[in-house]
């Protein structure tokens, strides 16, 4: 006759018991005594959108809550529909969430409008922010676009989103007699030789080209606005702009994989992790993951600063930031979630755990295990994302903060697009792009 | 001698009285009638207005202004056509309309085609054909982000097993929606998959409506296949084609998920139909105003198109 084996088995029970003690009495897991955290009741609805980093934070959040018994609805859509739902949400004074990111290019848009709160008060308020949060600590050029007429804060930084240029076999890249190039004359030379040696498709970027392709235009001299934010008189089909344009088109059209043009970010990410595109002009984000461990390119890839122009070297920094929606209900759980999320301590630990470098204070790019974790394969991505920042702060990114910069950008996507998919000439789609951003800005009600 | 019947004009008085009694009786029940259709008919008509024409009308009054959220003051009709000037004269609007008359026709034929062939395949007695006629209706009944998420797929060079058979036959070919030529041919093919099945169920319940008699006569008369097609089960289920042609006509001016997800518009503005032009200047820029007045042009444009059709309809219904 077979024995019955037992339901529990003693031994297990015992560890199981142990184990629940040993969490309980750990410091910071204990539940609450009697409901008296802060929060608790409090249900904070928080939107950003799809990014490396805030999937990072969506691991710790259970830690938040746990701290202030808030409980948080983390939504996180797509970039072009978060920026849809919250343009709308805002603009009619929804509450429906009570901490949003602050995208860059409706910072001016938004915070410009009166749709998001001012932080100076909480910022300034000892009962609501600690000490060591020191907001001074977070670079200047990451803060500026969040500020508002009477330079009041809006929005605190989680992203410099810096462009570099990266490659994921910088061994074939040295095998055709190059290194990474320094400017747009050794570049497509690069792009050429390694086309002719076979390998993966030499060159990659993400189609919003609203966003990649203006550091060619300024780098071959032109403009998008002849003097933003002052005077917003369009500048997309001068000369330079349009040599930038077919320049950019070119190395598109005869470097970059088949449907090159339907290559989303996260496509150009995960493409590069892969090692099925050699070389790409990007964001630093995306580019570092290329060193990650379960990367295929993770022994061979290289890091360098965005190549320069004759005008010079132009790439773009956005920085996003956490806001609270000026119609929100919970300002002060809200402030506290923002204050948590963009505690030094949370972003030491993303940055060790989880390799989030692309920080906005200044004490962490300082510290020496920041320089090490981006030292990739020789190459000092530290360096690059300090450098990256520095050039940003000469102020030229302005252009991306105006209000009615969105249409302009949707012109370049446009514009790009169509030289690409050889619809039109480089001159003809700038011209089309030039007359399209004057009908948009005019209906928006700029000047001109 | 007889004596003629004489006229009893106090019995015809009465019976005349009776008679306008009877019909004041009957004009007083057909006003109750009417106006317990009117009781009866208002609730839902109010409903019906507040849900459907109130927005209807604010989307008019809009389009009258230069309404956008970041501009106080915009609500405002000092300039009232303004928006509709701006459409007519903008490339960008006028490319929209192209493309959205060539994405509708397109897409109309080839699921009439497509539907009516695959219906005239199916319509058999037999339990088999009843099992794939169901299984044609699958992608009738996917969510809309779903279809768009299998197109993406086979559309992306990269990871798509359209491309990787045409690669292993030797026949590769280049991504299909990053090129202008073929990005609306793309998306047209992808709602043709999504949506014949409809064409198809219309056109099977439509065939099997067709009286066996003059079928059964014209076969004995020497008819062929093609000939019993065309001259005795086509006229009879014409009619049904010209509505499901018009239920298609609406539903692809309103096409949206496959675009947004395949091609966001491009390649440059190749695959921008009027719809997405108004939801980018609508949701995009917070231009609500110039939006709206795209919206009415739109509503304006499937109604001209619904009567012509419906038009044609109603003609070969009386060719019948």
């Amino acid at each position: 006759m077979r024995r019955r084996p037992p339901a529990l088995p003693r031994r297990a029970l015992l560890a199981g018991v142990a184990a629940t003690t040993g969490l309980l009495v750990l410091p910071g897991r204990a539940p609450a005594q009697g409901g008296n955290k802060k929060f608790d009741g409090v249900t904070l609805h928080v939107a950003c959108f799809s990014h490396t980093y805030s999937e990072f934070l969506r691991s710790y959040l259970p830690e938040f809550e746990e701290a202030t018994g808030a409980k948080i609805v983390y939504d996180t859509p797509a970039f072009p529909i978060y920026n849809q739902r919250m343009d709308i949400e805002l603009s009619t004074k929804s509450a429906a969430h009570d901490v949003i990111n602050v995208t860059f290019i409706y910072s001016g848009r938004w915070v410009g409008a009166g749709w998001t709160t001012p932080l100076d008060d909480f910022l300034n308020d000892p009962k609501k922010t600690l000490e060591d949060f020191d907001p001074g600590d977070f670079l200047p050029g990451t803060t500026a676009a969040f500020k508002d007429a009477k330079g009041g804060l809006h929005a605190i930084p989680w992203i410099a989103d810096a462009q570099q240029a990266g490659a994921t076999r910088y061994d074939l890249i040295e095998q055709a007699g190059f290194k990474q190039p320094d400017n747009f004359d050794q570049m497509p030379a690069m792009l050429k030789a390694l086309k002719a040696n076979g390998g993966p498709a030499p060159f990659v970027t993400d189609n919003h080209y609203g966003w990649t392709f203006p550091p060619y235009l300024l780098a071959f001299g032109g403009l998008i606005f002849r003097h933003a934010p002052d005077d917003l008189h369009p500048m997309l089909d001068t000369p330079e702009a349009i040599h930038a344009a077919e320049f950019f088109s070119d190395v598109l059209r005869n470097y970059g994989p088949d449907g090159v043009l339907s290559y989303s970010y996260d496509q150009v990410a995960t493409a590069l992790k892969d090692g099925t595109i050699n070389y790409s002009t990007n964001n630093e984000t995306f580019l570092v993951r290329m060193a990650e461990p379960d990367s295929k390119v993770a022994k061979t890839c290289a890091l360098s600063m965005m190549p320069a122009g004759p005008a010079g070297r132009f790439p773009n920094v956005a920085s996003h930031g956490w806001g609270i929606p000026v119609a929100a209900r919970n300002k002060d759980a809200s402030w506290a979630f923002i204050t948590w999320a963009m505690s030094k301590d949370l972003l030491l630990r993303m940055f060790n755990e989880k390799g989030y470098s692309s920080v906005t204070r200044a004490s962490m790019i300082a510290q020496p295990e920041f320089e090490k974790k981006l030292m990739i394969n020789g190459f000092d991505g530290a360096k690059i994302y300090r450098d990256t920042l520095d050039l940003a702060g000469k102020g030229y990114t302005v252009y991306r903060t105006v209000a009615p910069y969105p249409p302009v950008d949707r012109e370049l996507d446009n514009a790009i697009q169509t030289i690409v998919s050889q619809q039109m000439s480089a001159k003809e789609a700038m011209q089309r792009a030039q007359q399209n951003s004057l009908r948009a800005l005019q209906r928006a009600g700029v000047k001109l | 001698m007889a004596t003629e019947p004489r006229l009893d004009l106090t019995a015809v008085a009465k019976t005349g009285s009776r008679g306008a009694a009877n019909r004041a009786e009957a004009r007083g029940w057909a006003r109750e009638q009417r106006r317990a259709l009117r009781w009866g008919l208002a609730p839902a008509l109010s409903v019906l207005a507040l849900v459907t024409l109130a927005p209807a009308v604010w989307l008019i009054v809009t389009s009258l202004t230069p309404l956008t959220p970041t501009e106080p003051g915009s609500f405002d009709f000092s300039e009232p056509w303004q928006n509709y000037q701006q459409a007519f004269t903008s490339p960008e609007f006028v490319r929209s309309v192209w493309v959205q008359i060539e994405l509708s026709f397109v897409t109309i034929v080839l699921q009439l085609l497509l539907g009516l062939g695959i219906a005239l395949l199916l319509d058999k007695p037999s339990k088999l054909l009843d099992t794939v006629r169901t299984g044609f209706l699958v992608p009738m009944v996917l969510p809309p982000i779903v279809v768009a998420i299998i197109w993406k797929v086979i559309y992306t060079p990269a990871i798509s097993p359209l491309h990787r058979l045409a690669v292993f036959l030797g026949v590769p070919f280049h991504s299909l929606i990053g090129n202008a030529d073929t990005a609306i041919w793309a998306i047209a093919a992808a709602d043709t998959w999504e949506w014949f099945p409809f064409t198809m169920l219309m056109a099977l319940a439509a065939l099997q409506m067709v009286p066996k008699e003059p079928q059964e006569a014209a076969r004995i008369d020497g008819a062929g296949p093609v000939q019993l097609f065309w001259h005795v089960r086509l006229p009879y289920i014409r009619g049904t084609l010209v509505v499901a042609a018009l239920f298609r006509l609406i539903d692809s001016i309103k096409a949206f998920p496959l675009i947004y997800l395949l091609t966001d518009g491009g390649p440059g503005g190749a695959t921008q139909v009027t719809n997405y032009y108004a939801f980018v200047q609508t949701f995009n820029f917070a231009y609500w105003g110039y939006g709206s007045a795209i919206a009415m042009l739109l509503v304006a444009g499937v109604f001209l198109f619904s009567l012509l059709i419906s038009r044609a309809g109603g003609g070969m219904a009386l060719d019948e």
